[in-house]
């Protein structure tokens, strides 16, 4: 198998920080979750042991009428959240990309706030 | 200075930066790519223009809360035909552009116009039909603006992912459009169904993508082709082969599934059905020649290496679609279904012209798909001119089209000519177009699947025939009141079909122009290989 050949180990080479990252990440966690289950007072009620579901009952009929807006504003969420997706590695190398960089990001910004006007325009962000 | 090999200059920076990192000025890098694009910049500025001046109108409390949908119509008409202007101003013939990721040749340039046209004409004629189907939102337009800049830069892309980009903008929109009459639950219906087999396609098309990564490291066409152009062993990558024929038959499933040939067309009547008929003329049109440009690049210039697999897979599916579409059609009552089978059929005799992998093959699948879209503008746009006060509401069955002949001479001949133009009956160009696809699959030694494709194109020819029976010499019982034909719908309908019988007697132009499409892909196979 010259895939895991030692020598000439693509693999090891390209996946070994992400082996560690891993391990580093599933002991953190696990100390973490584990020190705060052991020596943190607990006082369970149903509220705080349910579910998280966004002030809706997680445990009912899925047939029920659902608020459009719900709809509307998580996509209008989505979307600004991924602009900071967007925005971080762009801050972080502004440095190496010049002009060009600079500018292709203020054009992603300009096409994301004429999204934002028209959102805002026609009612999308309006809950009475 | 010094010139790289694009042919653009950049600087070298002096002697005592050498050590430090090259900082290369990409404003300068990328001066010729934003030329190139010009178009579609145009275009998406446009877009954004109508958003904003839209949505200002529309909420306005002194104007009144105005409809706004003409304006915004003839608007983006406007925007088309300066569009098609800009688009043809182009003077270079080859570049590569953005990092090898979009290229422009003579058949991006060509079907870039052909698409643009198009669109211009479907805005064109249903503008009337949007307005008395009620479909109030300026933002359809917008959308379909959208869904064009995605058809526009699908057909430029050189580069898995700018393809996928490309593919997502424009079915993202055609989702929409499909929706876009929010009170009628078949139309929502057609949405939904189109977005779940959509998505379902597009997944499969990044399956198949993901595995061409996985098995060469790259996604650009452009290592791809050169990766691939050395056939003997020494080569790794033909490891791999049976890997890369799995990826490429996902790619052509998902591709097939977009055009709607056979044992995937399960959408394409529904859609085509439930959507509001504005939206049907455009999904009927326009992606169709989009999608053929791109997977012809796919399929015959890149990966052509390995058309054994492709054109076995293709020569199957054209037999089904030509099969299904004819024998399916024979039941239909309704028009949009009618016409819905009868472009799968037509996808199937464009599949087989694509199986045939020859220049002169692929000189006749444009062919055909020009003739095909100038034929099916016509047919719709008479559609739409059959209005009466009782098919409103309903959707418009054959009974609608019985006695055009009497009410209205002209229109009744333009019909007759498009469905026989479609049946390919000989004094018209849909002839011509069949003639080349039959003569092109028998030089490739097709015998079989042409056999049958001609076979099917006489069961076809039946339930066309009876169409044009039904115009001329049905007698229609009832007294009705039909609406006057627009002026727009009578110009395009009147053009259309002076070219359909003009073309029969001399299509060189249109030949010529197919001609230097299709060598734009053979050129850089034979310059390979």
């Amino acid at each position: 198998m010259p895939f895991f050949n030692k020598k000439m180990s693509f693999l090891i080479q390209e996946y070994l920080p992400i082996l560690i990252l891993f391990f580093v990440a599933s002991g953190l966690a696990c100390i973490i979750l584990g020190a705060s289950y052991l020596l943190g007072t607990q006082k369970p009620d149903t509220e705080k042991v349910s579910v998280y579901e966004c002030g809706f009952n997680p445990y009912e009929d899925s047939r029920n009428k659902f608020d459009v807006r719900f709809y509307v504003i998580a996509i209008i969420f989505l979307v600004f959240d991924l602009e900071a997706m967007f925005l971080f590695p762009w801050a972080v190398s502004l440095g190496q990309i010049t002009s060009m960089g600079f500018w292709t990001m203020m054009d992603f910004l300009l096409e994301l706030v004429i999204g934002f006007i028209y959102a805002w325009n026609i009612g999308a962000l309006e809950w009475e | 200075m010094k010139v790289n090999q694009n042919g653009i200059y950049f600087s070298v920076p002096s002697k005592k930066f050498v050590n430090k990192k090259i900082k290369m000025d990409f404003s300068i890098l990328f001066q010729n790519n934003l030329k190139m694009f010009l178009p579609e910049i145009f275009l998406a500025t446009s877009i954004l223009i109508l958003t904003l001046h839209g949505s200002f109108i529309i909420s306005s409390r002194h104007l009144g809360f105005p409809l706004i949908v003409r304006s915004v119509s003839k608007l983006s008409i406007l925007i088309l035909l300066l569009t098609v202007f800009l688009s043809n101003n182009n003077s270079i013939n080859f570049m590569l552009t953005y990092q090898n990721t979009f290229m422009f040749d003579l058949l991006t340039f060509y079907v870039k116009e052909i698409i643009l046209i198009s669109v211009l004409l479907c805005v064109f004629i249903f503008e009337n039909s949007i307005i008395r189907n009620q479909i109030n939102n300026f933002e359809y337009f917008i959308l379909l603006l959208s869904a064009t800049l995605g058809l526009l830069l699908l057909v430029n892309s050189y580069d898995f992912l700018s393809l996928y980009l490309a593919i997502e903008m424009q079915s993202l929109c055609l989702y929409v459009l499909a929706g876009a009459k929010r009170n009628s639950s078949f139309s929502t219906d057609a949405g939904i169904k189109y977005f779940i087999l959509g998505s379902f396609s597009s997944a499969l098309l990044l399956f198949g993508i993901s595995f061409i990564y996985g098995c060469t490291g790259t996604t650009n066409f452009d290592s791809l082709s050169l990766l691939l152009a050395q056939p003997d062993s020494t080569n790794t990558i033909f490891s791999l082969n049976s890997l890369i024929e799995k990826a490429l038959l996902c790619i052509a499933t998902a591709f097939l599934f977009k055009i709607a040939a056979a044992p995937f067309h399960m959408w394409s009547p529904d859609v085509y059905e439930g959507s509001p008929t504005s939206s049907t003329i455009f999904f009927a049109v326009v992606p169709k020649i989009a999608l053929f440009a791109i997977f012809l690049r796919i399929f015959q210039s890149i990966f052509f290496i390995f058309e054994d697999v492709i054109v076995f897979a293709l020569i199957l599916f054209s037999m089904t679609s030509v099969i299904v579409g004819s024998f399916v059609a024979l039941k239909q009552k309704k028009l949009k279904r009618l016409l819905a089978y009868s472009s799968i059929s037509h996808v199937g005799y464009l599949l087989l012209a694509f199986a045939s992998n020859s220049l002169e093959a692929t000189v006749s699948l444009f062919f055909y798909l020009v003739i095909y879209m100038l034929t099916s503008i016509s047919i719709w746009s008479i559609v739409l001119s059959l209005n009466t006060i009782e098919n409103q509401k309903s959707p418009k069955t054959l009974i609608d089209l019985s006695a055009i002949a009497v009410t209205n001479p002209i229109l009744g001949f333009s019909a007759m000519v498009a469905f026989f133009s479609l049946a390919g009956v000989p004094p018209l160009a849909g002839f011509l177009a069949k003639m080349k696809i039959f003569t092109a699959a028998l030089g490739a030694s097709l015998f079989f699947p042409s056999f049958v494709a001609i076979l099917s194109s006489v069961i076809s020819s039946y339930y066309y025939i009876r169409i044009v029976k039904t115009i001329y010499f049905e007698k229609n019982q009832r007294c009705f009141f039909i609406f006057p034909v627009s002026y727009s719908c009578a110009l395009t309908t009147g053009i259309s079909t002076f070219f359909l019988i003009f073309l029969f007697i001399n299509p060189t132009l249109v030949l010529l122009i197919t001609q230097k499409m299709a060598l734009c892909l053979f050129l850089i196979k034979r310059c390979l290989s």
